[in-house]
């Protein structure tokens, strides 16, 4: 389990021409929360052939996708958080207090099905810290959570 | 004269060659087997080009230097090659190898075990199901009209679909490849074809986040034996060049054949499969029974649509006015709502503001805005929010192929009509389980025989393209046409053929259960008749269209103005009554102007749709 996580989301930063920001080229980690998406793979050709743009990756567990991957192999939300339009989809649930992107988000932090209720809960209250301005980056977001979870009784034996 | 008789007797033997046929040795029996012909890519007969042949274009798929177009041939230098325990193209062809040796008896313990990359991939590849990922058209976006599928595979335990992979066939285009030029390349061939895997969530970005595209997942009746065999041949594609061809051998084509891999005897591919459109692969595999279930993905802009409904009218003009401006949050008005319905207010305002610049370039005014609704968002709890509805899934819409029949009169001349369309819908067309206002023909041929006359071309439609995008107090949609072919409108006292194309801009609001609407139109057309060469015109129409449950309506008038100063006025009302999924009876009835004549026409269709 754990590693299929790991080499989805390697895969997932990996996937495309799409993240491609400061942080390392190709990766995401300074997307920002309201980051335009223009770049994506809208053009015509590529829907209508369902085009693969750019390199075809082919889900290697290892190998280059994007992001500096030295020492990367660790279980963290992060390269979720630096993909292209999932930061945006988090805050969204986490001013709602659930969703599927809060569930995808405990999940790559380690926490257990029974804990995401309170995971969600914790998430929704520290909202006003964790995304704290309007271009607050995938990075900073990223340590935000980290620092809400390790003050919480419960969340902090996942970080 | 002998000689031809034995040509015939050996066409005849190659024609009933099966795995039952008397001359066949074990080697030809294991080499006509479903599953050998499958991880081969053999074409069966479901399309035209190099039938007997692998579709593989790519010689590093095959062993044998004859491999593309001699199975057996391929079988033999398989078993030669595969046999040797270290063989490094065991690595390469994990499935090949565990056909031989479930077919051959071979028995080793670990017969990967010199494979690390294969292994440590194989490993990681989530492998407890597979689901098939239909995303649908967006009403708006021409390039995505026939929707698209992917596979989607699951862990055992996967607590989130995001982290599921996804496994895509498209062709290889880099971001340059935008012109005319690659388009035609992308339908015609020209493009090499590729698998991919991408993590899922990539997959849901993409289609139900930016391009407002609904996806249906439907979970497969695979079992794990079943989908080790997907897995193991998927392996042997990495890399692997297909030709891409919009029309047969697509993204949907693909991924039948990865499904005969893992059951072969589900035999998707022996009929001619010409133009797959990817619903028709969801009916194909519905058909043989592997739909365990579905499961409805909307896409942003039903969500929006469904939030914008939840509210009351009042509550609705205050969410358009806070997305323009957030300080009427401290207004006595908003105030005085509930914490709930203040929350959903916000809501549908945040999401109408991330509907019109989540694919624009980041501009500071426009986020501080969405940021300034998040947060109000979240300072008012949200109550239990209601699961989004689906629609009626596309595989219960009608087929796409269609044929018809009519009878009616054209001024005083009675007339019988045969229709023929490739594909695909019209807005009168049974809209059940189709886009409501979509409109996407082509290759849509009548042809007509009036009294005292012969059989003629009456109309012929290359590609007919309208979208009716209704207008909300959040989106603004544009909708547009588009319509090339051939037609007989009244020029210079004739009826003769008439080339022409056609489009325009327009816009559509919803009222009740009606859709109103109205377009520009620009037309330019050659005519043999007249001079000039191109003639050309412009006009407008307008009309209304409306669904009920067991009806189609419409109703239109558009008058054209051309350069040499014809003019041409039509109005028309139509109706269509579904007489079950495949079968609708269809009244029409025309009035006609030009300059020097009018006239009226009928006519009772009788329609038939079809794979």
């Amino acid at each position: 389990m754990k590693k299929t996580i790991i080499a989805a989301l390697l895969l997932g930063s990996a996937a495309g021409a799409h993240a491609d920001a400061a942080g390392g080229p190709g990766c995401g980690w300074g997307n920002m929360l309201f980051e335009g998406q223009s770049g994506m793979p809208m053009h015509l050709l590529a829907t209508l052939v369902n085009g693969t743009s750019g390199n075809a990756t082919f889900g290697m567990t290892t190998g280059t996708n994007g992001c500096d991957t030295s020492g990367a192999l660790t279980y963290s939300g992060k390269s979720l958080l630096a993909m292209n339009g999932v930061l945006e989809e988090v805050a969204m649930d986490m001013a709602t207090g659930e969703g599927e992107a809060l569930t995808a988000l405990s999940v790559s932090m380690g926490v257990p099905a029974e804990e995401r209720a309170h995971f969600n809960q914790v998430m929704h209250q520290n909202f006003s810290a964790i995304f704290s301005r309007d271009d607050v980056t995938a990075g900073e977001v990223a340590d935000q959570i980290s620092a809400v979870m390790k003050a919480d009784a419960v969340l902090a034996k996942h970080i | 004269m002998p000689s031809g008789i034995l040509l015939f007797i050996t066409f005849f033997v190659l024609i009933l060659a099966s795995p039952s046929a008397v001359l066949a040795s074990p080697l030809e029996e294991l080499a006509a087997a479903p599953r050998w012909q499958a991880l081969l890519h053999i074409n069966r007969g479901a399309t035209l080009r190099s039938r007997g042949q692998s579709y593989v274009d790519d010689a590093r798929f095959f062993l044998s230097e004859e491999g593309r177009s001699n199975s057996l041939a391929e079988l033999r230098r398989s078993i030669e090659v595969l046999g040797q325990p270290d063989a490094e193209e065991r690595c390469r062809f994990p499935a090949r190898y565990r056909y031989l040796a479930a077919t051959l008896g071979w028995d080793e313990p670990e017969p990967f075990s010199h494979c690390d990359e294969y292994q440590q991939w194989r490993s990681g590849i989530p492998d407890a199901s597979v689901v098939l990922v239909f995303p649908a058209a967006y009403l708006n976006s021409p390039s995505s009209m026939f929707g698209h599928t992917l596979l989607r595979f699951d862990a055992v335990d996967q607590q989130s679909d995001w982290y599921a992979w996804a496994v895509n066939f498209g062709a290889l285009v880099t971001a340059e490849d935008n012109s005319i030029f690659y388009i035609y390349r992308g339908l015609a061939g020209g493009y090499p074809g590729r698998f991919s895997t991408v993590s899922y969530v990539t997959k849901i970005q993409e289609y139900a986040h930016l391009e407002n595209r609904d996806m249906w997942e439907y979970r497969l009746d695979l079992d794990a034996n079943e989908i080790g065999w997907m897995i193991d041949h998927l392996w042997e594609l990495k890399e692997v060049d297909f030709d891409y061809y919009f029309l047969d051998e697509n993204c949907s084509f693909r991924l039948l054949e990865l499904l005969e891999v893992a059951r072969p005897e589900v035999d998707l591919l022996s009929d001619f499969r010409f133009a797959e459109v990817p619903v028709n692969t969801v009916r194909a595999i519905e058909g043989a029974g592997l739909i365990a279930s579905r499961l409805y993905r909307p896409s942003k802009a039903v969500e929006l649509e469904q939030a914008g409904e939840a509210l009351s009218a009042d509550e609705r003009s205050m969410a358009v006015r806070l997305m323009k401006s957030v300080s009427l949050a401290e207004q006595p008005e908003y105030q005085a709502l509930s914490q709930e319905r203040r929350h959903l207010v916000a809501r549908a305002a945040y999401q109408a503001a991330r509907f019109r610049d989540r694919s624009k370039e980041n501009n500071p005014e426009a986020a501080a805005n969405s940021y300034a609704l998040l947060r109000l968002m979240h300072a008012n709890t949200a109550p239990e929010l209601p699961p989004i509805r689906p629609p009626e899934p596309p595989e219960h819409g009608h087929a796409t192929q269609m044929i018809a029949m009519s009878g009616g009169q054209r001024d005083n001349n009675g007339f019988g009509e045969i229709q023929y369309r490739l594909t695909y819908h019209d807005w009168l067309d049974n809209h059940r389980g189709f886009l409501d206002g979509a409109w996407i023909e082509a290759l849509n041929l009548r042809v007509r025989r009036e009294e005292s006359d012969r059989w003629r071309l009456w109309q012929l439609d290359l590609v007919n393209i309208r979208s009716l995008a209704p207008r909300t107090a959040f989106v603004r949609p544009t909708s547009w046409f588009v319509h090339a072919g051939i037609d007989r409108p009244e020029v210079a006292g004739q009826r003769d053929a008439t080339r022409f194309v056609r489009g325009g801009p327009g816009m559509a609001w919803r009222v009740g259960g009606w859709l109103p609407y109205g377009y520009l139109q620009a037309r330019i057309e050659n005519n043999d008749n007249v001079d000039p060469f191109i003639n050309s015109g412009g006009g407008a129409e307008l009309g209304v269209l409306r669904h009920g449950n067991r009806y189609s309506f419409h109703l239109s008038a558009e008058s054209l103005y051309f350069a040499d100063d014809q003019y041409r006025h039509r109005g028309q009302i139509g109706l269509q009554l579904p007489i079950n999924q495949q079968n609708g009876i269809r009244l029409a009835a025309l009035h006609d102007e030009w300059r020097g004549g009018r006239e009226n026409s009928w006519m009772m269709t009788w329609r038939y749709y079809f794979d």
